[in-house]
C-alpha cells in the first residue's frame, strides 16, 4: 500500500478516536447521573433483610470510600478509568474492567456472529433481486424473511430451545455441559436466533436492494456490461460494500440490545447478561464498565465505516 | 454491393411496456441496417427517434424491466457468426383481451441469462461501445488505467498485468491523453470530460473489436472538445480501419465521420443511402423529414435573412399512437394532394429509389 493510501486513514483514524474519547466522557456522565438519581443503592441490595445501625451502615460506605458528593464520586471514577481503573464490582470484589472484558468477549463473538447470519440471509436475496430482478423465489424468499424478522427474539429463543436441544437433543443444554467440539456447537443456536429475531433482516434486504439497484442503472454499470466485464465486479464496492459497512455500524446497538435478551434466553455468559445483574444489584461500577465497554464498541462500528469508506473511494480521500 | 455486413439489424421492434398507460412506448419500430465491413454508418435523428435504443438493443443493454425486443440481429466477423437475439421471445409473453395487450409478463431472470449467452464473447471483444456522457460512464472507483487494463485482459492475448498496462499506456498515448503514465493512475473525476472521452475511447478501442458504436459520442461535452473528439475519431478511423455505427442528432458530425447515413424518424429509418447523397444541400430524392432537418442547421446567412432559427414544424412523434399512415405525415410540408389520401392512410415501405438510397416516402413511389 502506498504513503498517499495509509494518510487519508491515518487522518480517519485520529479524528474518530478523539471523537471517541469526547463521546466516552459524555456516555459515563451520563450512565453516571442516571444511576445516582435512580433509587436504591447497591448496600440496600447487600444488606437487603439485615437490620444494621445508621452507624454500620456509614461505617461500611466510608470503608468503600463512597461518602463523597456525587460529583466527588464521579470524578474519583474518571481519574480511575483514565489511568485504567474501573474499579472494582460491589457484589463480588472483582476487578470491574477483567471481567467486563472477559464477558465482552463473549458478547462481541455473538454479536458479530449474529451480523454474519443476518448478512448471509439477506444479501443473497437482495442482490440477486436487485440484479436480475424480483422472480417468484425472491419474492417468496423476502416475503418469509420479513415474517422472520417481526418474530420476537425472547419467543424464538425459548421455541428453538424447546425443539433443538429438548425435543432433537441436536444441541447441549448449555455451554460446557458437553465436551470437545460439541461444546462449541452450543454458540450456533444463540448466534442463529440473534441473528434471525434481530429485526435487522428485513432492513437489509431492503436497504442493500435499493442501493444495489440505484448502482445497477449508473452509467459506468452499462459500460462494465457493455466491454464484457463482471457487472458484479464493478457494483461491489458502491452497491455492497459501502452499505454493508453502514448497515454494521448502524445496527450494532440494536444488536447489542437484542444481545441481552439473547444471552438470557441462551444463558450466555455475556455482557449483556453481567449488565443485567449488575442492574438488579445496583452495581454501579459493573454497569459503568458495561456502558463504557459498549460505547467503544459502537464507536468500533462507526470506525470501521469510516475507514472503510475512505480506503474504497478515492474521492473522500482526496479531501 | 453489400456482400457481407458485419452486423444486419432486421426489422428490430423495442418497446417498452407502460403499466399506466397500458401501451407500448414503440421506441424502435421496424427498423433495419446493415453495417458493412469497414464503413462508417451514422445514424441521426431527433432526440427519441430511437437512435440509441437501437444501439442498445444491439448490445443488449436494454435491461429495464418492461423492454421487450423482437426482429433479427445478426452478427458476423471472421471471428464469430452469431444472432444477438436468439431465445429472447421465449422469455416473453403477452396478455392479450380482445386484441389489445393487457400485460406483459417477462421472465427477467430468464431474459438476462439468455442476454448474457447471447452476448458473451461479442461485449467488449467483437463490439465496443462509447457513451455520451463519459465521466458517469467510467467507475469512479477505479482508476481510468485499470479500467482500460481490465478490458485488455479480459478480451486480448495480453493476460499478464504488466503487459496489459503497457498496453493501455500505449492506448492512452494514442487517444492523445498527454502523459498517459501518469492518468494511468487517475480517477475519473481527476480528468476533463474530454479526457474521459478519450479513456473510453482507449478502452473500447484497446481490444480491437470489429464493431465500435460511438452512441452520442460527443454529446455533453464543450464545443471545444467535441470538434477536438471528432478529430480524434476521424483520425482513427482512416488509421484502424475499424467498422463504426456512429449516433448523433448533430448532422455536422455524421457528415464528416460517416460513410453512409440512415435518417431516423419516429423509430423507423426513413432514408438511407450514402452520406453524401443523403446530407446534401439538394432536396431532391430526398425524404421530406431529412430536408427539414438539414434546413434546421444553423446558418449564419438564413439566420441573417429570416431573423430566427428555422425550426422543424410540430412536435416529435408520440410513440404510443403511431398513426395509421406516414409517421411524418402530420408535419409534412411536401404533400401533394395526388398522395394525401395514402400519406394519411398507409405507411409507406423503405425503397430503393437510386443505387444505394432508399426512401420511405410516397413522393418518390410510381
Amino acid at each position: 500500500m502506498k504513503l498517499t493510501a495509509i494518510r487519508p486513514v491515518g487522518i480517519v483514524l485520529v479524528r474518530e478516536l478523539s471523537l471517541t474519547m469526547l463521546l466516552l466522557l459524555g456516555v459515563s456522565a451520563l450512565v453516571f447521573l442516571i444511576l445516582y438519581l435512580s433509587p436504591g443503592d447497591p448496600f440496600s441490595v447487600l444488606l437487603e433483610g439485615q437490620s444494621l445501625s445508621e452507624e454500620a451502615r456509614s461505617g461500611i460506605r466510608q470503608a468503600m470510600g463512597i461518602e463523597r458528593s456525587w460529583y466527588g464520586q464521579y470524578f474519583h471514577w474518571v481519574s480511575g478509568m483514565v489511568r485504567g481503573d474501573f474499579g472494582a464490582s460491589v457484589r463480588t470484589g472483582l476487578p470491574v474492567l477483567s471481567e467486563v472484558l472477559r464477558t465482552g468477549i463473549n458478547t462481541l463473538i455473538l454479536t458479530l456472529g449474529s451480523l454474519l447470519v443476518t448478512l448471509l440471509i439477506a444479501a443473497p436475496i437482495a442482490i440477486r433481486s436487485a440484479m436480475r430482478g424480483m422472480s417468484k423465489a425472491t419474492w417468496s424468499f423476502t416475503i418469509l424473511s420479513y415474517v422472520i424478522s417481526a418474530l420476537p427474539v425472547f419467543w424464538l429463543g425459548y421455541i428453538v430451545i424447546y425443539f433443538f436441544t429438548h425435543k432433537l437433543g441436536l444441541f447441549p443444554l448449555a455451554f460446557g455441559f458437553a465436551t470437545g467440539a460439541k461444546k462449541w456447537l452450543y454458540l450456533l443456536l444463540p448466534i442463529f436466533v440473534l441473528g434471525i429475531g434481530n429485526g435487522t433482516i428485513s432492513e437489509v434486504i431492503r436497504t442493500l436492494r435499493e442501493e444495489m439497484g440505484r448502482v445497477m442503472e449508473e452509467d459506468y454499470i452499462r459500460t462494465a456490461r457493455a466491454k464484457g466485464a463482471s457487472v458484479w465486479k464493478h457494483a461491489f464496492k458502491e452497491g455492497f460494500l459501502i452499505p454493508v459497512t453502514e448497515i454494521i455500524a448502524a445496527k450494532i446497538p440494536f444488536i447489542l440490545g437484542g444481545a441481552v435478551i439473547v444471552e438470557q434466553v441462551f444463558n450466555w455468559p455475556g455482557m449483556g447478561r453481567m449488565a443485567w445483574q449488575a442492574a438488579q444489584d445496583r452495581d454501579y461500577p459493573v454497569i459503568m464498565g458495561i456502558a463504557i465497554v459498549a460505547a467503544v464498541l459502537v464507536r468500533l462500528g462507526s470506525l470501521f465505516q469510516s475507514v472503510v469508506y475512505v480506503m474504497v473511494n478515492p474521492r473522500a480521500s482526496k479531501e | 454491393m453489400m456482400a457481407e455486413p458485419l452486423l444486419a439489424i432486421e426489422d428490430l421492434r423495442t418497446y417498452f411496456y407502460s403499466r399506466s398507460k397500458r401501451a407500448f412506448i414503440r421506441s424502435v419500430d421496424g427498423v433495419s441496417l446493415a453495417v458493412a465491413k469497414g464503413e462508417t454508418l451514422g445514424i441521426v435523428g431527433e432526440s427519441g427517434s430511437g437512435k440509441s435504443i437501437t444501439a442498445m438493443s444491439v448490445m443488449g443493454l436494454v435491461s429495464a424491466g418492461p423492454g421487450v425486443i423482437s426482429g433479427r440481429i445478426g452478427f458476423r466477423s471472421d471471428r464469430v457468426e452469431r444472432q444477438l437475439l436468439e431465445g429472447l421471445d421465449t422469455c416473453v409473453a403477452l396478455r392479450r383481451e380482445g386484441g389489445r395487450v393487457m400485460a406483459v409478463e417477462k421472465d427477467d431472470d430468464r431474459w438476462a441469462g439468455q442476454v448474457e449467452k447471447n452476448m458473451t464473447g461479442i461485449r467488449g471483444r467483437e463490439i465496443s461501445m462509447i457513451f455520451q456522457n463519459p465521466k458517469q460512464s467510467l467507475n469512479p472507483f477505479e482508476t481510468v488505467g485499470r479500467q482500460i487494463t481490465e478490458a485488455i485482459m479480459l478480451h486480448t492475448s495480453h493476460k499478464i498485468e504488466q503487459e496489459a498496462k503497457e498496453k493501455a499506456i500505449e492506448w492512452l498515448d494514442r487517444v492523445k491523453i498527454d502523459s498517459p503514465r501518469l492518468r494511468f493512475d487517475n480517477h475519473p473525476f481527476g480528468l476533463s470530460g474530454g479526457m474521459c472521452q478519450r479513456a473510453m475511447i482507449a478502452m473500447a478501442l484497446s481490444c480491437e473489436p470489429h464493431l465500435l458504436i460511438a452512441d452520442e459520442p460527443t454529446t455533453g461535452l464543450d464545443a471545444t472538445i467535441q470538434s477536438k473528439i471528432v478529430d480524434l475519431l476521424a483520425e482513427l478511423k482512416s488509421e484502424l480501419g475499424i467498422t463504426t455505427m456512429l449516433i448523433s442528432h448533430d448532422i455536422g458530425i455524421i457528415g464528416r465521420l460517416s460513410d453512409t447515413v440512415a435518417v431516423m424518424y419516429g423509430g423507423t429509418v426513413v432514408e438511407s443511402g450514402p452520406a453524401k447523397d443523403v446530407l446534401s444541400c439538394s432536396p431532391e430524392g430526398k425524404h421530406p423529414y431529412t430536408a427539414a432537418l438539414l434546413a434546421s442547421i444553423p446558418s449564419s446567412d438564413a439566420v441573417r435573412e429570416k431573423g430566427h432559427l428555422q425550426a422543424i414544424e410540430g412536435d416529435v412523434l408520440d410513440t404510443i399512437n403511431i398513426p395509421a399512415g406516414c409517421r411524418f405525415y402530420g408535419r409534412c410540408s411536401r404533400v401533394t394532394d395526388k398522395i394525401r389520401e395514402k400519406c394519411d392512410k398507409q405507411e409507406p415501405d423503405l425503397r430503393e429509389i437510386a443505387s444505394g438510397r432508399r426512401v420511405r416516402c410516397w413522393l418518390y413511389f410510381e
